[in-house]
């Protein structure tokens, strides 16, 4: 008998919206499934009916087996009984997934104590085995402690010892990693394959990442607006796709190695008129940017040659320029935190330049002053050879800074003001920049906005009718609309489903095709960078360790924490191992 | 690509949907309206002039010829309430009005610029706290007399600090957000930012919150009329009706007492009521 069994499986909300369609699957003891999809394909739903947490007033049809027991038909005793011994859960976001005024003993002795009815002594006895379990460093210490004093890949740690403190014989994971750094989730990943294996559970691991799936799931489920696309054994789902769908999924996910050209061409190839992803409730962009024609950078041949690393002394004046620019924010009653030391960046027209790092590192400092959004307390940021350090004092200044350097923000949903239409915030950037009249301004609004993939007809529309990519899309009209000499993305592409990741980056490559841009890409994701810039700097602490062409890098890391950050990018078992991957990708 | 196109721009054709009214909100947008309507048309449906006396029908009980009733003086209660409606609702409105005006600029600038400029304010505001806002009122009818004005301002500057203050935490919420510094990046002005753009976002809120005032603005200023120290007779105005009216209950007259406090009521819950539904319907959440 398999430990969990899904059937029929459906998910109707009272107002008749049917969420989840059909869904089957199972789950054997000492197995990893991985159940794959973008955000509102339902992955998460089927999981948590798993364990009766589904939304008020839904009505359930099918079966749910777990260990036996049908939860679709099952009593609150039932239920009840299903969390308390079979099956447990690790969430998302382990800072809000635990009691911030409990101590971590509290945590993880209450359901030994309320549930199984041990004593203080042997709760707490097992709560220390458990935390040594999941390699915390000093669990009798930990138990005393408070969740804020611990970090998220540490509390993800707890949640974990937690989960298993009902020595449960189903695990779900729902995304455990994806709010950690990439070395983090290397070592809960870690951790969790460890404490699968010595206790024979089984595992349903829930993610959006295919490569995370890849490396540790036997089968995976591949999920889409709440149906199953595709099912099958992790290694044939992903070498050889049969759905659509599954195909253009797994076309869409950048990795670190192999070739990067080649990607996008599957993609063009599989993509009908109609997909699934463009329409509405994944990235309802309409038009999917034309396929990228020209080689992607990597492939260029006059620049495979012209790796100007960023130190190298540079024959003419880089557009952009940071020299020595150093940030520190002192925190009251806190050690001062050096964000951004010393750093020296060079950027040369034309080109593109990727910051990569970790939180913390530093990056997003560097980029907000870039942009003018801080100031650095020494250094010199020089755009064109503009000094840009100083404020600007009169509305020339102004402009000719924002002239200069445009940046998209990290989450669309923020970036762009809830009340103002798409045209209209396209339409304001225009006006300040240019002397363009009213129809003027509007004829290039469309423009701006075909450009980019969108159309006439979006131009009237609020920022919360549109999704996240449409959303990114106008951000990027923005910005373009000021035709500015740098370009920064700031983590552009992260708030993003991969399918629409991909979609942006291509017309990010695009319009440097078109325009010649200069773009300064920060981002955490190793293997986004590498489809979109030649160069690459990773940055650490607020320090730049290891700099060089995108290429040379991936293939040949010098510095250790480079190393350490390309080992930590999870790939399938069966790809090979990255540095021995030919530099000439 | 077309159909998905042409399906997007029709759902952002709907997009504003207004969620369906429920009936208590209902009612009591019908009864300030039924109020407000009354007090601009008094002079065309009241059925007597206000200040005409009957002494045939001295504290008469409601009949067809006065259907509510009549005062001491013989006066029509019905056409004295109808009227009555003009003071008691022009007052919290110009009160209302000021203290939002005056609130949210005070705010925005608190809020917006931070520091010394909002430690300053902020100590202004906690002393405006500390004065009850009748207490104000009632100083300044000391210094600058009787009637509506001098109440009007006071009570305005006795608001103020109370709008001043969501708008402040609000602004303050507001600037850190991305748009912000993305309009930043873009070049435009802080005080483009903060008055066209800022500003015009937290307005809904704010006007929520104003709106909630109104109510407490009406009852205080019908108290002060009830003092006799707002609004004078003979113009007739609930509070200082029913003023007049003490000495009738203990008569056993006690309607035209209880009927301008019934209106008080009524006006001051369905504002309320407004107020709440409006905050819910709005979404934002009031830090505090």
């Amino acid at each position: 008998m398999s430990l969990l069994d899904i059937s029929d499986l459906t998910l109707d909300l009272p107002n008749g919206t049917r969420l989840l369609d059909g869904i089957s699957l199972g789950v054997e003891a000492g197995e990893t499934v991985g159940l794959v999809g973008e955000s509102g394909s339902g992955k998460s739903l089927t999981a948590r009916t798993v364990l009766g947490l589904t939304p008020d007033g839904s009505a359930l049809g099918g079966r749910v087996l777990v260990d036996g027991r049908d939860l679709v038909a099952a009593g609150r005793r039932d239920v009840l009984d299903v969390r308390r011994h079979a099956a447990a859960m690790i969430f998302q976001d382990p800072r809000a997934g635990i009691n911030p005024m409990r101590t971590i003993g509290d945590h993880m002795t209450e359901t030994l104590r309320l549930c199984e009815g041990k004593s203080e002594s042997e709760a707490r006895a097992r709560a220390i085995e458990l935390l040594t379990a999941v390699r915390l460093p000093r669990p009798e210490d930990h138990l005393k402690q408070y969740p804020h004093e611990f970090s998220g890949g540490m509390l993800q740690r707890v949640m974990i010892a937690g989960a298993l403190t009902s020595s449960p014989k189903l695990l779900v994971c729902d995304e455990p990693t994806t709010a950690l750094d990439v070395t983090t989730q290397a070592e809960i990943i870690r951790v969790l394959v460890e404490q699968r294996a010595s206790r024979g559970m089984g595992m349903l691991f829930i993610t959006h990442d295919l490569n995370l799936a890849a490396s540790i799931c036997d089968r995976v489920v591949v999920m889409n607006k709440g149906r199953v696309e595709e099912t099958g054994d992790a290694r044939r789902v992903f070498s050889a796709p049969q759905a659509d769908y599954t195909k253009r999924l797994v076309a869409a996910t950048p990795t670190v190695t192999g070739s990067a050209g080649p990607v996008i061409e599957i993609r063009d190839a599989s993509a009908p008129a109609t997909s699934p992803v463009d329409a509405p409730g994944g990235d309802a962009a309409g038009p999917v940017p034309e396929p990228v024609a020209a080689p992607t950078p990597l492939e260029r041949p006059d620049e495979a040659s012209a790796i100007t690393v960023a130190a190298a002394p540079a024959d003419d004046e880089p557009i952009l320029a940071v020299a020595g620019v150093s940030k520190t924010y002192h925190l009251r009653g806190k050690p001062p935190v050096h964000a951004v030391a010393s750093t020296d960046l060079r950027l040369a027209r034309g080109r593109a330049l990727a910051v990569v790092g970790e939180s913390g590192s530093g990056k997003s400092t560097l980029a907000r002053m870039i942009v003018g959004l801080e100031e650095p307390d020494t250094g010199e940021i020089r755009v064109a050879g503009r000094d840009r350090t100083i404020v600007p004092k009169s509305r020339q200044e102004r402009i000719a800074h924002a002239r200069s350097v445009q940046m998209v923000f990290q989450d669309p949903y923020l970036s762009l003001d809830p009340r103002i239409t798409a045209g209209r915030a396209i339409e304001d950037a225009l006006r300040l920049h240019t002397e363009l009249s009213t129809t003027g301004a509007r004829a290039r609004v469309v423009e701006l906005l075909e450009q980019v993939g969108l159309g006439a007809q979006h131009a009237q529309a609020r920022p919360r009718t549109l999704s996240g990519g449409q959303r990114q899309r106008v951000a990027i009209a923005r910005a373009l609309a000021i035709e500015p000499d740098v370009l920064v993305m700031d983590e552009a592409t992260s708030a993003l489903d991969v399918s629409v990741q991909a979609q942006v980056l291509d017309l990010v490559a695009r319009i440097r095709e078109e325009r010649g841009l200069t773009l300064l890409f920060i981002s955490h994701d190793l293997a986004v960078v590498r489809r979109v810039c030649e160069e690459t700097v990773v940055m650490r602490y607020g320090e730049i360790v290891e700099r060089g062409s995108t290429v040379e890098l991936l293939a040949a890391p010098q510095h250790p924490y480079t190393q350490l950050l390309i080992d930590s990018v999870p790939k399938p078992e069966w790809a090979p191992e990255p540095r021995r991957a030919e530099a000439s990708a | 690509m077309t159909v998905s196109n042409n399906t997007l721009a029709v759902e952002v054709m709907r997009a504003p949907k207004l969620k369906p009214a429920n009936a208590t909100f209902g009612i009591a947008i019908g009864v300030i309206s039924v109020m407000t309507l009354a007090a601009i048309f008094a002079p065309f449906i009241a059925p007597y002039p206000p200040d005409q006396l009957d002494f045939a029908a001295v504290n008469a009980p409601p009949s067809p010829e006065h259907w509510l009733g009549t005062d001491g003086l013989g006066r029509d209660l019905l056409s004295r309430l109808i009227f009555g409606a003009r003071t008691a609702l022009l007052g919290p409105l110009l009160v209302v009005i000021g203290s939002t005006v005056v609130g949210m600029l005070l705010g925005l600038i608190a809020g917006w610029r931070g520091g010394w400029i909002d430690a300053v304010l902020g100590r202004i505001f906690d002393v405006l706290f500390a004065f009850p806002s009748l207490l104000l009122a009632i100083m300044a009818v000391a210094l600058f007399g009787k009637g509506l004005v001098a109440p009007v301002i006071a009570m305005s500057i006795a608001y103020a600090p109370f709008v001043a203050r969501l708008t402040r935490a609000l602004i303050k919420a507001e600037r850190t957000r991305p748009y912000v510094a993305a309009y930043r990046v873009q070049g435009f002005s802080g005080p483009w930012i903060a008055l066209r753009r800022v500003l015009p976002n937290v307005t809904p809120i704010v006007g929520a919150q104003s709106t909630l005032n109104f109510g407490y603005v009406l009852a205080e200023l019908a108290g002060l009329s009830f003092l006799g120290l707002g609004v004078q007779p003979p113009t007739p105005d609930w509070g200082a009706m029913i003023n007049e009216a003490q000495a009738g209950i203990v008569g056993g007259h006690f309607l035209p007492a209880l009927e301008p406090a019934v209106c008080v009521v009524l006006v001051v819950v369905a504002f309320n009521i407004i107020g709440e539904e409006l905050s819910d319907r709005i979404g934002g959440e009031i830090p505090a």
